[in-house]
């Protein structure tokens, strides 16, 4: 039995604002679980509280048997937690590659001196890590832009080297913060190969997403929230069908 | 940086680096021999601020007072205690480097603007407390500052010994501009929620590089000192920091190459071309002016959009096409050697 990441009843206020009110969510490996809900529902305060950019004020934040509850968003990408963000935070000076390559930080054993004096360790490190990420960004389909830079990539690309960025971690579990926003039809279709694969490498993968149909087609499990409630979750057909979910947002 | 500029520092260090060590040989006159050990002296500075400032993104024109506490170091162990001039060195990096930390761990936190003003405060502070220390520091009247001993007690040696150190330096600076906790710094500047995402330890990192600032620094500050031969709370003016500063800015962000020539020109120039010398820091005004206009992105750039432009042009780009397999396989592979 694998561990999973998972939120225990969390609760989360900004001021008198309760942005997330008892909310939990289990995110098994080798799982799609989306998260829908109409603007200001919660679900991007609830992707951040699982990776550590928020504190909670009530509940936890366990992965297995762990309380990550009061660990760093550092912390909780050394446990091979990995998120992508809203609107992709990309270094637009750098490559691709190196773009990517950030990704690997959390394998890297070379510090301060070790770099300074390229030893032999610290060279070796790099040159595997370069040959890592290469091999990422080829299977994303990114292989032909690895020389360029970060600043001249469309969206489709910039969001692709988001989720490349990520999956140098080596993450147990992804959260994709919106990552069809503003794609194509088609770029969707190819996100959804990316993220079919990511499942069956035996990934955990969090969907927080406007895209309904394309949450639905790709899940295994899908939650709904609303004012920072659930308000359902389980299997997309049943969920589809919740009238209180048809109410509250898909429309009739 | 793209794989050009790894290339050009590997085929273009060896031409630059032995002119530059035959310079006594024909240099002109000592007075440029003792301009170039200058820039060297400069250059060991600005190679561990260019860490701080163009890679990591933090703000600091205080570096004048980390160099006057290395350069007082120096004077005091070397000159009053007559300590061997090495020991005075190290210890002057090893000072330097004790107070960028004390001055770091409560300023790195702040946000950008408040950062460049707390190293502004410390410049002020220290150069207060050098006055105030009379019998520490000479006060007002300063203090002299031994050399070197043999082979590094002539113009040309010591010249040498400053190429000598600051050739490591710079090597060192280029080591951790391309290994990945160097690309680290560069994501704290650019975007340090991505880096934080990641697990980087922004904090850190920073505090790292800025004690690193500050043992060159101090370095900077012994030999400055030994080179000058004679110091007064005069010599650290406010305006050197934002000399050093301002060589990083006109070089451009996060290049190595680039700052390295804005120290070399910033200070050669209006030594040797005496229009410049009346207008002083109306030069300095007006440089800053046209890069920040013109080159935003500093003189290390310009080179970098010179050489994309050398090369030849990329067809089209190919269509953004994922491949299941070979993605699943790489997937694969990198957790198993974990």
């Amino acid at each position: 039995m694998k561990a999973s990441l998972a939120a225990d009843a969390v609760t989360k206020r900004f001021g008198g604002l309760t942005a997330l009110d008892d909310v939990s969510l289990e995110l098994r490996p080798g799982e799609v679980h989306g998260l829908i809900g109409p603007n200001g529902s919660g679900k991007t305060t609830l992707l951040n509280m699982l990776c550590g950019y928020y504190p909670v004020d009530g509940g936890a934040v366990k992965f297995g048997d762990e309380d990550l509850s009061r660990e760093s968003v550092q912390r909780r990408a050394d446990a091979g937690i990995a998120r992508t963000f809203q609107k992709p935070r990309l270094l637009p000076t750098q490559t691709v590659l190196e773009n990517a390559m950030l990704g690997g930080w959390r394998d890297g054993r070379a510090g301060f001196f070790a770099s300074a004096f390229a030893l032999p360790s610290a060279r070796a490190e790099q040159r595997a890590l370069r040959e890592r990420a290469r091999e990422l960004l080829d299977g994303l389909g990114l292989g032909y832009a690895l020389e360029r830079r970060a600043n001249l990539l469309d969206h489709a690309e910039s969001r692709f080297l988001e989720i490349g960025r990520a999956l140098v971690l080596r993450p147990r579990f992804i959260l994709l913060d919106e990552p069809a926003g503003g794609l194509t039809g088609a770029e969707i279709e190819r996100l959804g190969i990316v993220i079919s694969t990511l499942r069956d490498a035996g990934i955990g993968v969090l969907l927080v997403e406007h895209h309904t149909e394309f949450v639905f087609g790709i899940s295994d499990r899908v939650t709904t929230l609303n004012l920072g409630k659930m308000i359902c979750h389980g299997a997309p057909a049943e969920v589809r069908h919740d009238p209180e979910v048809i109410r509250v947002y898909l429309g009739a | 940086m793209s794989g050009m500029r790894r290339v050009r520092f590997h085929t273009g260090w060896a031409v630059p680096l032995a002119l530059l060590a035959s310079l006594p040989w024909w240099a002109g006159d000592q007075y440029q021999l003792h301009l170039a050990a200058l820039i060297a002296a400069y250059w060991i500075l600005v190679a561990g601020l260019n860490l701080v400032v163009g890679f990591t993104g933090q703000l600091s024109i205080g570096h004048v007072g980390l160099l006057a506490i290395g350069a007082y170091a120096f004077a005091i162990i070397a000159g009053r205690h007559e300590l061997s001039p090495w020991i005075a060195l190290a210890s002057a990096g090893g000072i330097g480097g004790v107070c960028g930390l004390l001055l770091g761990l409560p300023s790195l936190r702040l946000p950008g603007f408040y950062f460049a003003m707390a190293t502004m405060a410390f410049a002020l502070i220290v150069s207060e407390l050098i006055l105030a220390l009379g019998d520490l520091t000479g006060g007002g009247v300063g203090l002299s500052v031994p050399g070197f001993p043999e082979p590094f007690d002539t113009p040309q040696g010591y010249y040498l010994l400053l190429l000598g150190i600051a050739v490591v330096i710079t090597w060192c600076a280029w080591n951790i501009a391309r290994h990945p906790w160097g690309r680290a710094l560069v994501a704290i500047r650019d975007n340090p929620v991505a880096a934080e995402s990641v697990g980087v330890p922004v904090f850190r990192m920073k505090l790292v590089v800025f004690v690193a600032s500050g043992v060159t620094a101090g370095v900077a500050g012994a030999l400055f000192a030994s080179l000058q031969s004679y110091i007064t709370p005069d010599t650290f003016v406010f305006e050197l920091g934002l000399f050093f500063f301002v060589c990083i800015i006109i070089g451009g962000r996060g290049s190595i190459a680039g700052p390295l020539v804005g120290t070399a020109i910033l200070t050669a120039l209006p030594e040797l071309v005496a229009p410049l010398a009346k207008l002083g820091t109306l030069f300095y005004g007006l440089l800053l002016l046209a890069v920040v206009l013109l080159v935003p992105e500093g003189i290390g750039r310009l080179f970098e959009i010179v050489l994309e432009r050398l090369r030849p042009r990329r067809e089209a780009s190919p269509v953004l096409e994922p491949h299941a397999g070979r993605l699943a396989s790489a997937i694969r592979r990198q957790r198993d050697e974990a």
